[in-house]
């Protein structure tokens, strides 16, 4: 009985100290992003290797989500004999929800995993120590690029995602059902707000950047330099930045759309 | 700082890796003495687990002894701030096991790492230096390479090249021999030598290779559970008449250092004790 008390405690303990090394990492990491500034092609290059390499997988499923909310809008919206609003529809939908949220997961699933696993290696080979005996910061040459490289890829992608997936929604809604083209495109530039609806979309996947890149940052920093413990924090970051996705979603909407 | 006095001075360290409690841990080094002066070449040795390799944290203020003083050109190293601390890196070069090679950088850029971090040199000078340090371990030739196209030995002298790329005055080599066949060994042991001697570098080796070291080195630590229980030339080392030295150089497989973990009696464990 003491004993399981005791591991009560023990995960308690654990869970809190890890949650303050979490914050104490990221104010580091802010303070000392001057090198990934100062030098811009650190920072590019990672923005290469994340966002670049990202684009495929956003893309397709950004069409596919299109199709999809094609389908489904029309569906709904007929029953009404409001299908002339589905451009509207379509865009609302991604641009302020799916658009972000959808970019956030399979970025984790995508550009998070292959962070973590990348810094955790480093630290298993010895890279990072290696690093700091040569007197170069890890967190200044190694984190704070992937950090910002991150942080910049995702709204990107995000409005990639969006832009793709109105362009799915053309497709099935317009060319394959025959919606009305002027409609479409004429409900939706009246009806889509750049403020409430774009910005706060922007907004949006930028907090979902900080806190994926940096949750796939911290879990690589922070892995046992063994292999099962960088498998171990690669499985760790896509469920947690998942989840603050997720969680962070509700939040912000909540902020962004609850009137009055 | 007068000629004679040592570059790094240990003095009365005792160390142990706190754990999350608070509480210390199991005592790794206790009441450690240690001297290196310019030039000198100095081995430190012992079996696995002996403290030898957090000597080498201790010195590159990677960790904190819990007492005792650690200096290095004079200063404490433990009361230094962070950029002192890195200032002070800066004039140390570490050869890590493996060599800890950057993998997504060329063997160029690998060697040319440190140089673009802390100088401000024009790409030329650069480009002249790193083929300087590479022509100096032999692999000129290989600077296009990538880590995992090299072999281990090769791979070892390109991290001794990067490390003596800002010609640093403490050379720290962990355990430079270890997985090399007789060629490589005897290449690096030739390098670590004349390294040091060309840099007039003060150079600590943590080794447990007797054979090879004790032909290199000038100045040997023998290290055992955390305490220098010899010391001396090589001369001294192979005339010493200390049992632990003896099993050591000797390589016999049972003395002071037991070959058997503690265990309970062998009869009474396969249950044929009456």
């Amino acid at each position: 009985m003491r004993a399981f008390i005791e591991n009560i405690g023990h995960g308690l303990i654990d869970a809190i100290a890890k949650l303050g090394y979490f914050a104490r990492l990221f104010v580091l990491t802010l303070r000392q992003s001057g090198t990934a500034f100062a030098r811009l092609r650190l920072t590019i290059a990672q923005v290469h290797f994340i966002g670049n390499y990202s684009l495929v997988i956003i893309v397709v499923s950004g069409l596919f989500v299109g199709f999809v909310l094609g389908l489904q809008g029309y569906n709904t919206l007929q029953r009404y004999g409001s299908e002339q609003a589905l451009g509207l529809l379509v865009a609302l939908s991604l641009v302020r929800e799916l658009g972000p949220v959808v970019t956030a997961l399979l970025f984790a699933g995508r550009a998070g995993t292959s962070i973590t696993a990348e810094i955790g290696l480093m630290k298993a080979g010895e890279q990072l120590t290696a690093m700091e005996m040569m007197a170069v910061s890890p967190v200044a040459r190694v984190l704070a690029p992937r950090f910002w490289a991150g942080v910049v890829s995702m709204p990107l992608l995000a409005a990639m995602f969006s832009a793709v997936g109105i362009f799915g929604g053309y497709i099935v809604g317009v060319v394959m059902i025959g919606v009305d083209e002027g409609a479409f495109w004429s409900q939706m530039q009246t009806g889509v707000d750049w403020m409430d609806d774009v910005a706060n979309g922007v907004i949006k996947s930028i907090v979902f950047g900080i806190a994926v890149t940096f949750i796939a940052v911290f879990e690589g920093y922070d892995s046992l330099p063994t292999p099962e413990g960088v498998s171990r924090a690669t499985t760790r970051t896509v469920v947690s930045s998942s989840l603050a996705v997720l969680a962070l979603d509700f939040i912000l909407t909540a902020l962004m759309f609850s009137k009055g | 700082m007068p000629a004679d006095q040592p570059f790094v001075a240990m003095e009365g360290v005792s160390f142990a890796y706190p754990t999350l409690t608070g509480a210390t841990g199991r005592q790794i080094l206790s009441g450690v003495d240690l001297q290196v002066r310019r030039g000198q070449l100095v081995a430190l040795m012992g079996g696995s687990g002996s403290g030898k390799t957090t000597i080498l944290r201790l010195l590159g203020g990677q960790v904190k002894p819990q007492s005792g003083t650690v200096k290095v050109d004079g200063r404490n190293v433990h009361a230094l701030g962070h950029a002192e601390l890195f200032a002070l890196r800066r004039r140390m070069g570490m050869l890590f096991q493996f060599g800890a090679l950057f993998t997504d950088m060329s063997v160029f850029e690998n060697v040319a790492f440190p140089l673009r971090e802390h100088t401000d040199l024009p790409d030329s000078a650069i480009r002249d230096l790193v083929l300087m340090k590479l022509n100096a371990v032999g692999l000129r030739g290989a600077q296009a390479l990538m880590p995992a196209e090299i072999s281990g030995g090769m791979a070892r002298r390109v991290a001794l090249a990067r490390a003596i790329a800002l010609d640093p005055q403490l050379i720290m080599y962990d355990e430079p021999f270890a997985g090399l066949d007789p060629i490589s060994l005897g290449i690096t042991a030739n390098l670590i030598r004349s390294l040091g001697a060309a840099l007039n570098a003060a150079s600590i080796i943590v080794t447990h290779d007797v054979a090879e070291s004790l032909q290199i080195v000038d100045y040997i630590y023998f290290l055992a559970e955390g305490k220098i229980v010899a010391q001396g030339t090589p001369d001294e080392i192979r005339a010493s008449s200390m049992p632990y030295v003896q099993q050591f150089v000797a390589g016999s497989p049972d003395g002071p250092v037991r070959f058997h973990y503690p265990a309970p009696d062998y009869a009474a464990d396969l249950g044929l004790a009456k």
